[in-house]
């Protein structure tokens, strides 16, 4: 009897939380640390902000873990209604037939708000935005101002050169590592080439189609890496793996290098460790190029198929509450990402807190991303190219640890680059590049 | 009675099919999809598969890093089950003998067993860590002597060591086990014909081995695939420069983290038909030295 009555208890509350759950949506992330605690913070506002909608937000640990989850959901018809997804996946996100473009959904959006960069990183040809920029980051250079006041050197190397003699009076002073960085083709492939004019493929980076080949492997890409191996050679540049820290922007934080490229994203635990220290400035340049924009980085929020209803109205006043000025500050205070809309971005400028330490990336970010740009700063149209990133990756790596020379390594994946992309052509035959 | 019992012949199956069902849908389903696949151009999220013939064979049979991969994969069969075996056997024949505390020894040896393959890959990564290692302090006086992530070869050492050590308590079990039903009697007569350890062991102690051997042979080998996934996924991620990238290891990278179901599919069905030839070998040539009477 008493059983009974439990059982009829239990299904009395599940019944009743179905009826609350109706305006009940899933949002899946992929950050972690810093990052999703600010999530998780924006989550939980926007629930207490009003009774009609509940946010359920459930970090998947990665970004990559986030968009194979929502594949293998996707393809048994339990997928979230709203998903970020990372800037490398944004063509396969396109043509996947799996989401709707946000403007399309939502027309009344004053999309023109969101800054040029962040738009032609996500927007269709015909200046559609497919997904809601969230989490925008770019490419800049941060410097342990301490250790580099102590061979006598005030401001930030704006200039590849001047950075490399930096970090030879670092290392005649005796520090150990002067420059750090990953070499992650997100840094010195495509923020590299755009803020160089430089294109990592043809037909504008696959902008004009899929059927583009990538030809990174020479001119100042190649240039570039083979002054990152030499500059390893000489002692001024350490990789991940010859950090006692084991990861470049660890050993940044914890005093271990003294110089590093990093996402704006990074500027958060940065400015925790380091202080006052820690000093930014736009990403360098070698001498004589003229500075494009660099890209928006970071991830983006797309509306998948599928759902309807009051689902889908809930899924849409999240977007819209995360878009509100005073949402994306304090998202930008809390990560070191920057305001994504011209309004939360002059609204930051108007309450004086940009001069502020904590929001140093707003406008140095933006800055460096609307500088004037080209064809080849618009982003990246290229298929499978979370793959190609990682083929990259391996080639470099096995040059800077002396199994091949750079340039044999860089041929090498560009051809198997090449691979890639004519089987993502043949995988969308008849697919239109929206 | 007993005759009608099993002369039902709906009755085997029955009691058999909860495994059946179980081996249909995580076993036989999965490889009729890998197979289906490897035949399809696949899209990550569904709604485009053609059929493309042989083509994804083609591709993947003319992609010099399959071969590579694959390569790797059956070097590493051999050497990791041949040195974790050769291991054990040693450390088998130590605790066979009489000699005092060999029962708390034998409990002892068997702990790694319950330490799953990815922490073991955790603690190991920590314990060769360049920098705070216990072969730190050579790096501080010869600096560049050890340091797994950057030299294969030492990589490899470090996921051997590993595997030898999560490999041991198993194959140690069974080997002990036969050494231990191996007659007294038989040592004793040979001890007293003159026999030494070194002779009983080769004439009395391996031959009489045989059937334990092969059995962790075949076990260790089929392991060796399986098992070096999560030793590689923690401790080298297929690097540096995809040195230590196995088969199972490529086929989970280019599956779920490049979306290429269709070349993940076809390098499943070929890793699938290697260990059918891999496991037929051992039972149709290699079982047959094997000698199971006493």
């Amino acid at each position: 009897m008493k059983l009974l009555k439990i059982a009829a208890s239990a299904l009395m509350l599940s019944t009743a939380a179905t009826a609350v759950n109706a305006a009940q949506f899933e949002f899946w992330y992929g950050n972690t640390g810093s990052v999703e605690t600010a999530i998780q913070a924006a989550c939980d506002a926007f629930n207490a902000s009003q009774e009609e909608h509940t946010a359920n937000c459930i970090g998947q640990g990665g970004y990559e873990a986030g968009m194979q989850k929502a594949i293998a959901a996707y393809r048994s018809g339990k997928h979230p209604v709203l998903i970020q997804f990372f800037d490398a996946g944004t063509l396969d996100l396109m043509l996947s037939d799996a989401v709707v473009p946000v403007q399309e959904i939502m027309p009344e959006v004053n999309w023109g708000d969101y800054l040029t960069g962040a738009r032609s990183y996500y927007e269709t040809s015909k200046g559609e935005l497919f997904s809601q920029p969230y989490n925008g980051s770019t490419l800049i250079f941060y410097a342990n101002m301490e250790q580099l006041g102590e061979v006598g050197v005030k401001d930030v190397p704006a200039t590849y050169e001047e950075m490399v003699e930096v970090a030879r009076k670092l290392k005649e002073a005796g520090h150990e590592c002067p420059v750090t960085t990953d070499a992650h083709p997100w840094r010195v492939l495509e923020q590299f080439s755009a803020r160089h004019g430089a294109p990592i493929a043809s037909n504008n980076n696959g902008y004009g189609g899929l059927d583009a080949e990538y030809i990174f492997n020479e001119g100042p890409v190649a240039d570039h890496l083979n002054n990152l191996a030499q500059w390893r050679e000489e002692g001024l540049l350490k990789l991940n793996q010859d950090t006692k820290a084991g990861k470049y922007n660890v050993a940044f934080n914890q005093g271990e290098c003294a110089m590093m490229e990093a996402s704006t994203g990074s500027y958060r635990s940065a400015f925790e460790a380091l202080g006052d220290k820690v000093e930014i400035a736009m990403a360098p340049m070698y001498e004589g190029v003229e500075r494009r924009n660099t890209l928006i980085g970071g991830a983006s929020l797309w509306v998948m198929k599928g759902h309807e209803g009051e689902k889908l109205e809930a899924a849409k006043a999240f977007l819209n509450y995360l878009r509100q000025d005073d949402v994306q500050i304090e998202f930008t205070r809390m990560t070191g990402y920057m305001p994504v809309t011209q309004s939360a971005l002059t609204k930051l400028k108007d309450s004086g807190k940009a001069e502020m330490k904590e929001f140093a990336t707003a406008e140095m970010g933006v800055n460096s991303l609307n500088q004037p740009g080209d064809a080849n700063s618009r982003g990246l149209r290229l298929g499978f190219y979370v793959q190609f990133r990682d083929i990259f990756m391996e080639g470099t790596q096995k040059a800077f640890n002396g199994g091949q020379t750079m340039q044999a390594a860089l041929d090498a994946a560009k051809a198997r680059g090449d691979a890639l992309l004519r089987r993502f052509e043949q995988t969308y035959r008849g697919v239109e590049l929206p | 009675m007993s005759n009608r019992f099993y002369r039902n012949k709906w009755l085997p199956l029955w009691l058999a099919s909860p495994q059946l069902v179980v081996l249909f849908f995580f076993f036989y389903l999965p490889v009729f999809l890998a197979f289906f696949w490897s035949f399809h151009l696949e899209r990550p999220f569904g709604g485009g598969s053609q059929f493309v013939g042989w083509q994804n064979f083609e591709r993947v049979l003319s992609d010099p890093e399959f071969w590579t991969s694959l390569w790797r994969t059956l070097t590493y069969m051999v050497v990791a089950s041949s040195t974790s075996i050769i291991c054990a056997l040693v450390l088998a024949l130590a605790a066979d003998r009489g000699i005092r505390m060999s029962p708390l020894a034998r409990n002892v040896l068997i702990w790694p067993k319950a330490v799953a393959a990815a922490s073991i890959g955790v603690i190991f990564l920590f314990i060769f860590n360049p920098f705070m290692g216990i072969l730190a302090p050579l790096n501080e006086m010869f600096p560049g002597f050890w340091n797994p992530r950057i030299n294969p070869v030492h990589t490899w050492i470090m996921i051997y060591i590993a595997n030898i050590w999560s490999a041991i308590p198993f194959t140690f079990i069974i080997l002990l086990t036969g050494l231990q039903s191996i007659p007294d009697t038989l040592h004793k007569a040979a001890a007293i014909d003159g026999a030494g350890p070194w002779r009983r062991l080769f004439d009395i102690q391996l031959p009489l081995l045989t059937p334990q051997l092969f059995i962790v042979v075949v076990l260790e080998i089929a392991d060796s695939l399986s098992g070096s996934f999560a030793l590689i996924d923690t401790m080298s991620q297929g690097g540096p420069g995809g040195a230590t990238n196995l088969l199972v290891y490529k086929i989970y990278v280019d599956g779920f983290k490049a979306y290429d179901l269709s070349g993940a599919a076809t390098q499943t069905a070929m890793l699938m038909i290697v260990v059918a030839a891999v496991t037929a070998f051992q039972y149709l040539v290699v079982e047959k030295r094997v000698k199971y009477e006493r």
